[in-house]
């Protein structure tokens, strides 16, 4: 059992009241529990079961709501509700268990909670998994005297195109609301009027239109709030459930894989409490029916004479096989850093060993340099300052980041934020300069920084030189000889460093060649980069693995189906560096890569084991220190702080003036976006609008009012927008979500059409 | 920005937090529009940088906000435990005759709005009778037609 958790406070109250015991009884067991610790956790911890249905510590403090955890505590008049009671020294608490009072009050109170709801279980997807169900069956008399109609209200009604919500069954726990409110704070859903006519709602028909809305259908204690993804799919005990790791971004939040049948059927979360704490991004969550879109390629195809045609295995291997051969010493590896470790490595031993060439094009750098100040997530909880350098916004990269970042706010946490639109406003590329004058200069900041016990540093955006410029300040703060503090580098791709460690696993050679024989793309990411395209441009052939023929379908001469990250066992390195398994849900439309990697390397004589856990061995061996994958067990432990070194960091430089027009363009990657989101209707919401971010400063100067057209416009590309103002953009920037930047380039002129 | 904007600003400005003048606020939108709309309750949410969600929320918990359109006038009577008890349906039901329409409805010019209400917290000399936020106790059956007569008229 887990240690109780305390309720409320700041983290230092916190820190100080955990030292204190404190003694109560339950039920006639004696228990010692930190000061401050709610009666729930104390019970728990006494080996006695209070039953909850609104208690939800993640949402904030107890609100007693359902009235379901009644106590009679001795001294006490009436029934308490042990979710709002912390425990004091000598308290005697009485639960159903032992006194008749509190099992009257019990049993009460799911007579309330079922006056009106429908027990439609057997049309309920909740049914097998639902609250309320187990603890009537427990609790309930087994009778019911409502003998008037229930409330009957219109039913499923969509909050949000993968969110369905059914008013009858709700039992007002204010569950959903709190997480809007105080977690995901979007102030979505609340609670509409009062008493018997209470329900939870959106404002009119408006959707819930947040990243984090799919944690509600989790939260929800009964089936109120569904997914409508998972509608009428499978009953809890029809599938088989793989322990992952989401890879969609670096954050790697730890999830369940629920499949039926051989597809997924939902993807839910497996709370590591120091990555994710329970809660999962909607593109995490949402995105795997991708996996089933008609559009994914499931055979390899080859560049007919017109378009792209159908080829079996035995061929297609064939090809590639030729394809190599004609290509030694010129193969170029082009790799996404969404592969895991074990397929990253079978890739570059096939290239390095099997074509005799070391030219790869890694994605954005991140290395080592912030090992000394490693922190784990959750340490943002309980931090006192963070100051984000935020080129990119931290939700579009590391979605769970920004729960966290608010978590601290609420916690007390000083939050400062450095970049185009933060507090601190710095233009694109300055992000570095920004860093080295922290370090350099006074500033109030950087005295409060100083002063802290427990300080942050996170970099989110490109040119960190793989985060050396944030490793320098973090070391003038003095943050690796602090606990709690430290700096984290948010990588664009899920698996940056994990990639890199397993190229270099795979050889040590140097051999660059001086033309590209074959260029081998990796994953979709690799084949939606600019340089990699160039490449392409150049390369005499080109081979890409991907789910769709999108980008790559374009160019490549043969296209390889590849597999979806929950299809792939493995392992994975987070933001953190923390090395994370991947466990494959059964069954997948395309053959799994390891399979035919291995015949492909059996014949070019590369000696490749077939499976994710040899892989894992052999490469572990060389660049892991000899880790062991049980080493990493379900929930994986932070690998320690390195010692820290003395070292230069390059001085930062002023970003390049601008081509083509007095606007910088920031391009960035929205959240919602790429092909897993692009495939998934339900996700088709949340994308990004075709709209361009322009500072009111630089939109009056043009005539621009907001919900205008405009034209954007560089060196003979125009695309044609919607303007926003956004009135914390630093003037001179605009902003505009990748799939809608078509070929603009850096340099950009706004205009009324 | 219309003066409701810039009024609700200056009332919030009054809170350590813009969100805890939503009451007052909420009051001077309802007096500006006459009742809460879907653009009001926008109003109000964007003077006070919160949703419009949360704004209803609120909004529909209490019941002297209104959220559909309501007569110039508007007629609560207790019917709640202490004024039941000395004729709170009768007084009701002569108001429901008088005016023509049945409580919770207005009149068809849109004029009065009639309503129960809940207790209104003068239990000692019932039946309650708020009359635009006014009260009038105890009101009997026999006092209902000139009380709508005056409204009439005023
Ligand atoms: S919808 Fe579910 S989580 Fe929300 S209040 Fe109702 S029962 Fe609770
Ligand atoms: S935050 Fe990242 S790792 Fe977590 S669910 Fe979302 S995409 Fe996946
Ligand atoms: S769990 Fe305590 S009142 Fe709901």
């Amino acid at each position: 059992m887990s240690a109780p958790e305390l309720v409320g406070g700041s983290a230092a109250d916190r820190e100080r009241i955990a030292h204190e015991l404190v003694t109560v009884t339950i039920d006639g067991r004696q228990v010692q529990v930190p000061k401050g610790t709610g009666l729930v956790e104390a019970a728990a911890a006494a080996g006695v079961e209070i039953p909850v249905f609104c208690y939800e510590p993640r949402v904030g403090a107890g609100i007693g709501a359902c009235r379901m955890c009644l106590v009679e505590i001795e001294g006490m008049p009436k029934l308490q509700t042990g979710c709002t009671t912390p425990v004091t020294d000598g308290m005697v608490v009485h639960t159903a268990g032992t006194s008749e009072q509190a099992a009257a009050g019990q049993s009460a109170t799911m007579e309330f909670l079922l006056l009106n709801h429908p027990l439609d279980c057997p049309v309920c997807d909740k049914g097998g998994e639902c609250a309320l169900q187990d603890l009537s069956f427990r609790y309930g008399s087994g009778k019911t005297r409502m003998t008037f109609r229930k409330r009957s209200l219109e039913k499923p009604i969509p909050i949000s195109p993968t969110i369905a919500l059914d008013r009858e069954r709700c039992i007002m726990c204010f569950r959903c609301t709190r997480f809007s409110q105080e977690v995901a704070q979007d102030e979505e859903l609340s609670a509409v009027n009062r008493g018997a006519l209470s329900m939870i709602a959106t404002f009119e028909d408006e959707p819930y239109r947040g990243p984090f809305s799919g944690n509600v259908t989790e939260l929800c204690p009964v089936g109120a709030l569904t997914s409508t993804q998972y509608r009428f799919k499978a009953r809890p005990w029809e599938y088989e459930q793989a322990a992952s790791v989401c890879g969609l971004c670096p954050v790697g939040c730890n999830v369940a894989v629920q499949s039926r049948e051989g597809r997924v059927q939902r993807v839910l979360s497996r709370n590591h409490p120091e990555v994710d704490r329970g809660w999962l991004c909607d593109k995490g969550r949402f995105s795997y029916s991708h996996l089933y879109s008609e559009e994914r390629i499931l055979t390899p195809r080859r560049r007919g004479v017109r378009e792209l045609e159908e080829l079996g295995w035995e061929q297609a291997l064939d090809e590639l096989e030729g394809m190599i051969e004609r290509a030694q010493g010129e193969v170029v590896l082009a790799l996404s850093g969404s592969e895991t470790l074990e397929l990253a490595y079978a890739l570059a031993k096939i290239v390095r060993q099997g074509a005799g060439s070391d030219r790869v094009v890694l994605p954005e750098q991140a290395a080592d340099a912030l090992d000394p100040f490693r922190v784990p997530i959750s340490a943002l909880a309980e931090a006192e300052e963070i100051v984000v350098f935020e080129e990119c916004p931290v939700l579009d990269r590391a979605p769970l980041i920004e729960l966290w970042l608010k978590q601290a706010r609420r916690n007390g946490a000083h939050v400062t934020r450095i970049g185009p639109s933060g507090d601190i406003q710095r233009g694109r590329g300055e992000a570095a300069l920004a860093c080295q004058e922290l370090a350099e200069k006074e500033s109030a900041l950087g005295k409060r920084l100083r002063a802290a016990e427990r300080a942050i540093l996170l970099w989110s955006g490109g040119g960190g030189a793989g985060g050396c410029h944030l490793a320098a300040l973090a070391h003038a703060l003095g943050l690796h000889e602090k606990e709690g503090s430290g700096a984290l580098l948010l990588p664009a791709s899920p698996n940056a460093r994990g990639v890199a460690e397993a190229w270099a696993a795979a050889g040590d050679e140097n051999r660059q060649p001086r033309q590209i024989g074959l260029l081998v793309v990796s994953g979709d990411e690799a084949a939606s980069e600019p340089q990699v395209r160039q490449l392409a441009e150049h390369a005499r052939a080109t081979v890409a693995l991907t789910l769709f023929a999108g980008d790559s379908g374009e160019w490549a001469d043969l296209v390889l189906p590849a597999t979806g990250y929950l299809e792939r066992s493995g392992t994975m390195r987070n933001l953190e560096g923390r090395l994370q398994r991947l466990r494959g849900a059964t069954g997948s439309p395309a053959r799994r890569e390891l399979s035919w990697l291995a015949e492909l390397a059996g014949r070019l004589g590369v000696d490749l084991p077939g499976s994710e856990a040899a892989l894992f061995t052999e490469l572990s061996a060389k660049v892991l220190d000899g880790i062991s994958l049980a080493s990493l067990g379900d929930r994986a432990p932070l690998p320690p702080r390195v010692e820290a070194q003395t070292f230069e960091a390059a001085r930062a430089e002023s970003p390049p003036t601008l081509l083509g027009g007095p606007l910088e363009l920031i391009r960035y990657r929205a959240l919602f976006s790429g092909p897993e989101v692009e495939h998934v209707p339900e996700l088709s919401f949340q994308r990004p609008a075709a709209e361009v971010e322009i500072s009111p400063e630089d939109a009056d100067r043009r005539g621009i009012s907001g919900g205008n057209e405009v034209v954007v416009r560089s060196n003979g590309t125009r695309v044609t927008l919607r303007a926003r103002i956004n009135a914390a953009l630093l003037p001179g920037m605009v902003r505009v979500a990748a799939e809608h930047c078509a070929e603009l380039a850096r340099g950009v002129e706004v205009s009324r059409p | 920005m219309t003066g409701l904007f810039a009024e609700i600003q200056a009332v919030a400005g009054r809170y350590p937090e813009p969100k805890s003048a939503v009451l007052p606020a909420l009051r001077l939108a309802q007096e500006h529009y006459g009742h809460l709309t879907p653009e009001a309750l926008r109003e109000v949410a964007s003077a006070l940088g919160t949703t419009p969600a949360y704004c209803r929320g609120i909004a529909s918990f209490y019941d002297m906000f209104h959220l559909a359109p309501v007569g110039e006038h508007m007629i609560d009577v207790c019917t709640n435990a202490s004024c039941a008890l000395v004729g709170a349906a009768q007084v009701l039901e002569a108001f429901e005759r008088e005016l023509g329409i049945r409580a919770g409805e207005t009149t068809p010019d849109g004029r009065i709005t009639l309503r129960s209400a809940e207790c209104l917290g003068g239990c000692g000399s019932g039946t309650v009778v708020s009359i635009d936020e006014r009260y009038r106790q105890p009101v009997k059956p026999e006092d209902v037609p000139a009380i709508v007569e005056e409204l009439r008229r005023g």
